[in-house]
């Protein structure tokens, strides 16, 4: 995966750009508006980590507005240490497709630079889900895995569709709260790994391959490889 | 202050000058009207005086008329009336005019001429008739005689001038001294506040007059700004002394680490400790971030219809594992949708805290309700109640539980910051309300009362119903 990075501060920079290119990607850099509206305007890239505030007269939303406005639909995250409500909607509005506030755990990023890059590839209109033999159909919404039936609450489902959309991804707690509950706060304790533990409960307990696991200081991932 | 830059002088002088054109077009209007009668009175009686001779000369004749005429000029007093009888060529027959005035017009009529009457040149209003026999007859009269009643007309329009000019002026300076005395003190008082202490309060007065108004306005903003500061001042204490601890340890791991150099794995392992602790300030950081926005009360402009039954329905199903794992009950009571006007997020993330509170301080096998009714009391208000089978919180330590980073002697060893229920207590005062802390007999039993929406219930009952109940509709993207 090509990355373009877009970010005045050196150590965030080495930071991600270092975890980017460990993770398998390869990531370019532009310290200042002017280059990275230069890059991202003229070089393909498949997700573009943008900061909003930049030295120099074009900050990150100018360059959105600007890319979008001529027609690119990279993905793009927003990097920013304006954690408002407020900012984050006008972050989204511009025509970024994330928010990820400052301070980030590298973790958290790289799951959302994945799950970006694979909305864009088009969830076209499936209606089955697969990972090994974990089937979701999801017109009847009947679980299945192997040849026994799995029955599960909406919410359940939900949950499990998202985890098998993104099969094989990290996907974070706070992505997790997001698209699942659409919860935009942090609730304090660990519900949501008590949500996938009963979820665990439901399509792994009994069978010899787990597919739901957890990745330390990171989430959890649904797959088949091991 | 300079005096021309007095707002009360420029008061003063605009009134007097609305004054003295009121004046003006009041007095014009009678001056004309006054003119017109005069002279309208005035050639009445010279033309029934020429009706008058016309009627002698038809009786008497020519020489009939010119000894009525002279009997006439002979009788009054010089100069008040003119009449002059002339024959055919104006050569003077009769009359106290010398001879016939070459200004007068040939035609008969009514005209107002320039005459010399015994040496001065007067406006004289005369009436020129023909008689039968080409006699002309001149009748007029000396306008002169009204003059003095015209300048006792400009006389008094002159001193209602001056008096109105003496008086504006002067009720200006008494205004503007009065106006003065008020606005410097509310510029003294203003002044003290600039200077840093913003107890002071403008002085007010019960009656309702403008500056007492203003007055009350400029309170009420000052009072608003000493609670932001004193907010922001709590704020800062708040951070100063909770977030010290976490740093201090996370310091004093990091320089041990570097100190004992220990071997990798082990490194490793205090590597992860020390990002775990950065995560915990983090977060600590981020809800004093969140709780400084409600705070300054930004997030109201983003209110839109709630639906307070799917919110809380939500919330219970999403802590209802949670509850589960701890051998809790979670119960939700609702009597259909309750539509307020609120921040969605938020209202989510308050019951949220709350739920996550009664689980904390519940023992297993606990009880908590999460209730969302209309008021018992009064029907256009909502409540919202989370009650648990906890130990409850002391009435003597209520007020204090919702402070920042109050932690009850029950919290001890149990997780968290101790910023939940003052985020909770920011959020209901953020819809204008309150959390009020309340005995559950045994527990405790939260409360926030809400005013309902009413013109949106149609609407939001629609999507709810569309929706299975819930708002799922994303609020923010």
């Amino acid at each position: 995966m090509k990355v373009l990075l877009v970010e005045d501060n050196e150590r965030v920079t080495q930071f991600v750009v270092k975890g980017l290119q460990e993770a398998g990607h390869t990531a370019d850099h532009a310290p200042n508006g002017r280059d990275g509206m230069f890059l991202a305007a003229s070089e393909p890239y498949d997700v573009i980590i943008m900061d909003r505030m930049l030295p120099g007269e074009i900050d990150g939303l100018a360059i959105i507005e600007a890319l979008r406005k001529s027609g690119k639909r990279t993905p793009i995250l927003i990097l920013s240490a304006l954690s408002e409500v407020d900012e984050r909607i006008r972050g989204l509005r511009s025509g970024g497709d994330d928010y990820l506030t400052k301070p980030f755990a590298f973790g958290e990023l790289l799951a959302r630079i994945d799950a970006l890059t694979r909305r864009a590839q088009g969830e076209n209109a499936q209606t089955r889900l697969e990972v090994a033999d974990l089937r979701v159909d999801l017109l009847t919404r009947k679980v299945t895995r192997g040849n026994r039936s799995v029955t599960l609450q909406p919410r359940e489902f939900k949950l499990l569709e998202y985890l098998m959309r993104h099969a094989d991804q990290v996907v974070t707690r706070t992505m997790l709260l997001e698209n699942v509950w659409d919860y935009h706060f942090d609730p304090q304790t660990n519900v949501v790994d008590v949500h996938i533990s009963k979820l665990r409960q439901k399509i792994d307990v009994d069978f010899e391959r787990p597919l739901l696991r957890t990745v330390r200081n990171a989430g959890y991932t649904l797959t088949s490889h091991d | 202050m300079k005096i021309a830059r007095s707002s009360a002088l420029t008061l003063a002088v605009a009134y007097i000058s609305l004054g003295l054109a009121a004046l003006a077009l009041f007095a014009a209007p009678m001056w004309y009207a006054w003119r017109v009668t005069i002279q309208e009175g005035r050639s009445e009686i010279l033309q029934s005086d020429a009706q008058r001779l016309t009627e002698v000369f038809r009786r008497e004749g020519a020489p009939g008329l010119v000894s009525y005429i002279n009997a006439r000029v002979g009788l009054q007093i010089a100069g008040e009336r003119l009449l002059l009888l002339a024959d055919e060529a104006l050569a003077p027959l009769a009359g106290n005019l010398s001879a016939w005035p070459a200004t007068v017009p040939p035609n008969p009529g009514t005209y107002t001429v320039k005459l010399e009457l015994s040496g001065h040149l007067t406006d004289v209003a005369l009436v020129h008739a023909t008689l039968p026999g080409g006699y002309h007859l001149l009748v007029g009269r000396d306008t002169a005689r009204y003059a003095p009643l015209e300048q006792r007309f400009w006389y008094a329009l002159a001193g209602a001038v001056a008096i109105l000019s003496v008086l504006g002026t002067f009720g200006g300076i008494l205004i503007r001294r009065a106006l003065m005395a008020r606005i410097d003190g509310i510029r003294r008082t203003v002044s003290a506040i600039i200077q840093g202490d913003l107890s002071h309060r403008l002085p007010t007065h019960d009656s309702g007059d403008e500056l007492n108004t203003l007055s009350r306005t400029i309170n009420g903003m000052l009072e608003q700004i000493e609670q932001l500061i004193h907010g922001v001042r709590n704020v800062s204490d708040s951070i100063a002394h909770d977030l010290r601890t976490p740093l201090a340890e996370l310091r004093s791991r990091l320089e041990e680490l570097a100190l004992t150099r220990p071997p990798t794995e082990q490194t490793f392992t205090e590597i992860d400790a020390a990002v775990t602790d950065v995560d915990g300030v983090i977060r600590i950081f981020n809800a004093l971030l969140r709780l400084a926005e409600i705070d300054s009360g930004t997030r109201r402009s983003g209110f839109v219809p709630v639906d307070l039954s799917a919110v809380a329905a939500a919330a219970v199903e999403f802590y209802q594992p949670a509850a589960e794992l701890r051998g809790s009950s979670l119960m939700l009571a609702t009597s259909g949708p309750a539509p307020i006007r609120g921040d969605p997020v938020l209202l989510a993330q308050a019951l949220g805290n709350l739920i996550d509170n009664a689980l904390k301080y519940t023992p297993e096998d606990g009880a908590i309700v999460v209730e969302v009714r209309t008021a018992a009391y009064d029907n256009s208000s909502v409540e919202i109640i989370v009650a648990d089978s906890g130990p409850g919180i002391p009435a003597e330590q209520r007020p204090k539980a919702v402070e920042r980073f109050y932690r009850g002697d029950a919290s001890r060893g149990t997780p968290g910051v101790g910023l939940g229920l003052s985020l909770v207590d920011a959020v209901a005062r953020l819809h204008g309300s309150e959390l009020r802390l309340e005995d559950n007999h045994p527990g405790l039993r939260a409360r926030i009362v809400l005013t309902q929406d009413r013109p949106q219930i149609t609407r939001i009952a629609r999507a709810t119903s569309d929706q299975g109940g819930f708002q799922h509709e994303p609020v923010y993207p």
